[in-house]
């Protein structure tokens, strides 16, 4: 991508930076991620992606992508989260909690005292072909000196689109098909539609 | 005006207008705050296990159980 300006965002190599201040959204997903890239990767996705862009809507979690790691590298990451003010919805033990992750199941971290914004954390390997996928193609995103990672935007308006559907979801792709009109492009929505597609068969 | 009209006018305004992205991050601040101030009255000292207790009551999380869709 070359860059290009607009008031709101711009593209700058492979980055689009975001013209707006930090929010304490931002502060508690940074603090969290700022743990889990020690120990693993992840990819932001879903509402947090509409939000951070703009969407002007309420929002109970945000939604991280992390490959499935083994249960002595969780562990290390569960007791890191305690030592940095976070909960386990499921539990204070890193060997109950591990077997939500075995199973695929999400899991959910707040800070200590709060339910509010929680992370609901999502367990991914290969068999979770589309939600691998898009892991496997991250879109950096910047907003003042946070950056991370969230999917191709065209990959995230047609996830809402075609895959969840609910009305919340078609009025946050319908954001994101605004705010970056300028910046999407047709062959990526047709390479990602079959992708998405598949997940129906 | 329908509620997707407004989505897609806001969505034009804040990109001509970033200093939108202000009032949003109030709305955002304000909703934390609420929440944090709310729980911690509901919950008290024994916060962990009234909010599982809570959460599990809501179907949010389901201990001893997998459910958390």
């Amino acid at each position: 991508m070359g860059e290009r300006l607009t008031k709101a965002y711009k593209v700058i190599g492979d980055t689009i930076v975001i013209n707006r201040e930090l929010t304490e959204l931002d502060y508690f997903l940074r603090d969290f991620l700022k743990v889990l890239i020690k120990y693993s990767d992840y990819l932001v996705v879903s509402g947090f992606v509409s939000i951070s862009t703009g969407r002007t809507r309420g929002t109970e979690d945000i939604d991280v992508l992390s490959p499935l790691i083994n249960k002595e590298l969780f562990s290390k990451f569960f007791n890191d989260m305690e030592k940095n003010n976070f909960w386990c919805y499921q539990g204070d033990s890193s060997d109950n909690v591990y077997s939500y992750l075995e199973e695929l199941n999400s899991i959910r971290f707040a800070k200590k005292d709060q339910i509010f914004p929680n992370i609901e954390f999502i367990p991914i390997n290969e068999k979770r072909k589309v939600k691998f996928f898009e892991f496997s193609h991250p879109q950096k995103i910047k907003v003042k000196n946070f950056e991370f990672k969230i999917p191709p935007i065209e990959f995230e308006i047609l996830y809402k689109e075609i895959l969840l559907g609910s009305e919340k979801d078609k009025q946050d792709a319908m954001h994101l098909r605004t705010f970056f009109s300028e910046i999407l492009k047709k062959e990526r929505f047709k390479e990602f539609e079959l992708i998405i597609k598949g997940e129906l068969k | 005006m329908k509620e997707m009209d407004y989505v897609i006018f806001y969505a034009k305004e804040m990109n001509k207008h970033p200093e939108f992205f202000n009032s949003q991050k109030k709305l955002i601040e304000s909703q934390i705050k609420s929440s944090i101030s709310l729980f911690k009255l509901m919950f008290g000292k024994n916060f962990k296990l009234n909010a599982r207790h809570y959460l599990n009551q809501r179907g949010l999380i389901k201990i001893g159980g997998i459910n958390n869709e």
